[in-house]
């Protein structure tokens, strides 16, 4: 199946109108219903006034509104850009900034729409302020904060080339970098997934992973394109109430990270629960130390453990490990999903087995490119492939490994964060003379962030004013967990901080 | 209600999550998860710091949000653990 997303939800939606979409709390929204939401959002956008083409900024955490909201801009030829809802409200304006967004529609119990509203608005945004209700009032309260009633009829098709969302992940700069998926690339991406984790309409995924981030995004899509139900959980706080879900009612597929695991296994005897539905888990972003992969599959022996790799300027996902491989080929990220070719490469040539490169991709859901940034697009989308930053090599047999990064960048759970961004919040704290912000190892997250500082003269700083600051100015993930002060920098003979020894 | 064990709770939560000493900064009845101060693993941390710094055994059938999202939860939890102790 191709085509765009929306046409491939529309088909889904036309064969299975009763069956059950989503499940939040206590509101259940079937194929049907939903689709009546996304018309509603199309209406309401054209009512607005809100020009074809225009970004629209989300910020609502996950949620069947949340769904509905991202569908409808997409049907109705907008460009999504979902907002991180951990993330503080000045660099989220930052971001409606950068993709020039014309209007930001939030969720009113959402801590920062107070300050990101009152920003965007001052700055000429146009605001939609919703309240998403829990229950079976949830459809009717959405149409009345839209303003429009949606219809059973069936929702625009559109260009599978142009342009459909833009997702903001971290740049080496510290600079907003949006990149631009097409309506083409995100429906590639959820049916190649469809397809190796054979999803079908009998599936029941839990979803505990935020849908403004490339991997939660991508089991949303390809449980709607597959006609399957999705149970939307909003925190993973509480790992054993997740697991007696699982077990409630009749889970058959969870997505996670390495962290997600981790607590999962700190916190929870999974023997003492009947599993017996859960197919399949499903592992991706960042690597999964061995012991945790042997301990998760010695619990669950029943259970596929598919271990992913991936990347948002791929949409998303580019490998798979097949559950049959994971103890022969332990360590790998497997092959390249269907449709996607991956090759080592290193200075313009393919690498032999054994020998590590750059990890390149090609294939129907790489991105269009950076937003607005061309410089940065042609310096990852070169010779006709996606460059990925990640090094790596393959096995004899064509498997996969990644080997580190090949620029800086730190991995706190599943979140890239740039140490560029940290260090210019950091900078601005009087008193800071140099900063330098590296990734430290931390056992549940893999990694998390460490600063080291040298203090002008006589500034009277500590550790405490440092952490404060930050979790002003960004998201708690990206606050450093330890931060250290010296006296000079170590630097290499040009006069570069050496990070790697500051880790 | 403020007593030692409700002081011991919030300095915790200010002091690694809110980096301050400011005790307005969280009511006792504010949720640490609604509000954004804690993630899982900081929800993890802080079970951590029930049974290290404060004593008290956390069942896994216990990590539930009634006994764990604000001050005044987690102070009453711990109080109703020691008794029964």
């Amino acid at each position: 199946m191709s085509g765009s997303i929306v046409q491939g939800f529309d088909q889904i939606a036309s064969q299975r109108p009763s069956a059950t979409a989503l499940r939040w709390r206590a509101t259940r929204w079937s194929f049907l219903e939903l689709r009546r939401a996304i018309a509603a959002v199309v209406k309401s956008l054209d009512r607005i006034g809100c020009e074809p083409g225009a970004s629209v900024a989300l910020l609502v955490r996950n949620s069947p509104q949340y769904v509905a909201l991202y569908y409808g801009v997409l049907a109705a030829g907008r460009v999504a850009v979902p907002l991180n809802a951990q993330e503080r409200s000045s660099v989220l304006l930052r971001q409606i900034e950068h993709c020039q967004a014309r209007l930001l529609i939030g969720s009113t119990d959402h801590p920062e729409w107070p300050a990101l509203s009152t920003a965007a608005a001052e700055a000429g945004v146009r605001l939609l302020a919703i309240s998403p209700r829990e229950d079976d009032t949830a459809l009717e309260q959405f149409e009345r904060d839209l303003g429009a009633e949606g219809d059973d009829a069936e929702l625009p098709v559109r260009n599978t080339a142009d342009l459909a969302s833009i997702i903001y992940t971290s740049g080496t700069t510290g600079r907003p970098k949006g990149v631009m998926l097409s309506h083409g690339n995100l429906a590639a991406n959820a049916n190649a997934i469809i397809r190796y984790l054979a999803l079908t309409p009998a599936d029941r995924g839990l979803c505990v992973l935020p849908f403004h981030f490339s991997y939660g995004n991508s089991v949303l899509h390809s449980h709607l394109l597959a006609g399957a139900e999705l149970v939307l959980e909003d925190n993973f706080a509480y790992p054993h109430l997740t697991v007696q879900r699982i077990q409630d009612e009749g889970i058959t597929g969870f997505p996670g990270v390495p962290s997600t695991f981790a607590l999962l296994l700190a916190r929870c005897n999974l023997g003492d629960y009947q599993l017996g539905s859960l197919r399949y888990l499903t592992q991706a972003g960042g690597s999964m130390p061995r012991p945790l992969i042997e301990r998760l599959h010695a619990e669950l022996p029943r259970v596929k453990l598919f271990i992913m790799y991936g990347q948002t300027e791929a949409t998303a996902r580019l490998t798979y490990l097949p559950p049959d491989k994971l103890e022969s080929k332990m360590g790998s990220v497997g092959m390249a999903v269907p449709g996607i070719e991956i090759d080592v490469r290193f200075d313009g040539r393919s690498q032999p087995p054994g020998e590590i490169g750059e990890i390149c991709a090609r294939g129907p859901s790489i991105m269009l490119g950076y937003w607005n940034d061309e410089r940065a697009t042609a310096e990852v989308l070169r010779d006709g492939w996606l460059h990925t930053g990640d090094l790596g090599h393959r096995d004899d047999d064509g498997f996969f490994y990644i080997d580190g990064r090949s620029v800086d960048m730190i991995k706190v759970g599943a979140f890239r964060v740039s140490p560029q961004e940290i260090e210019e919040v950091i900078a601005g704290i009087a008193g800071v003379e140099e900063v330098c912000a590296a990734g430290m190892t931390d056992e549940l997250l893999g990694q998390a962030v460490k600063v080291t500082i040298v203090r002008r003269e006589g500034a009277e700083l500590d550790e405490r004013a440092i952490k404060a600051h930050c979790r002003q100015h960004l998201a708690a993930y990206k606050v450093p967990k330890q931060v250290e002060f010296v006296s000079v920098m170590p630097r290499t003979s040009s006069g570069k901080i050496q990070r790697f020894k500051l880790a | 209600m403020a007593d030692a064990l409700h002081d011991q709770i919030r300095t915790f939560i200010l002091e690694n999550y809110l980096f301050t000493t400011d005790q307005a900064a969280l009511g006792v009845d504010d949720s640490l998860l609604g509000r954004g101060i804690v993630d899982s693993t900081g929800m993890l941390e802080i079970i951590f710091f029930i049974e290290e710094q404060l004593g008290v055994k956390v069942k896994d059938e216990e990590m539930v949000p009634d006994n764990l999202d604000s001050v005044n939860r987690i102070a009453a939890f711990v109080q109703s653990k020691r008794l029964a102790a």
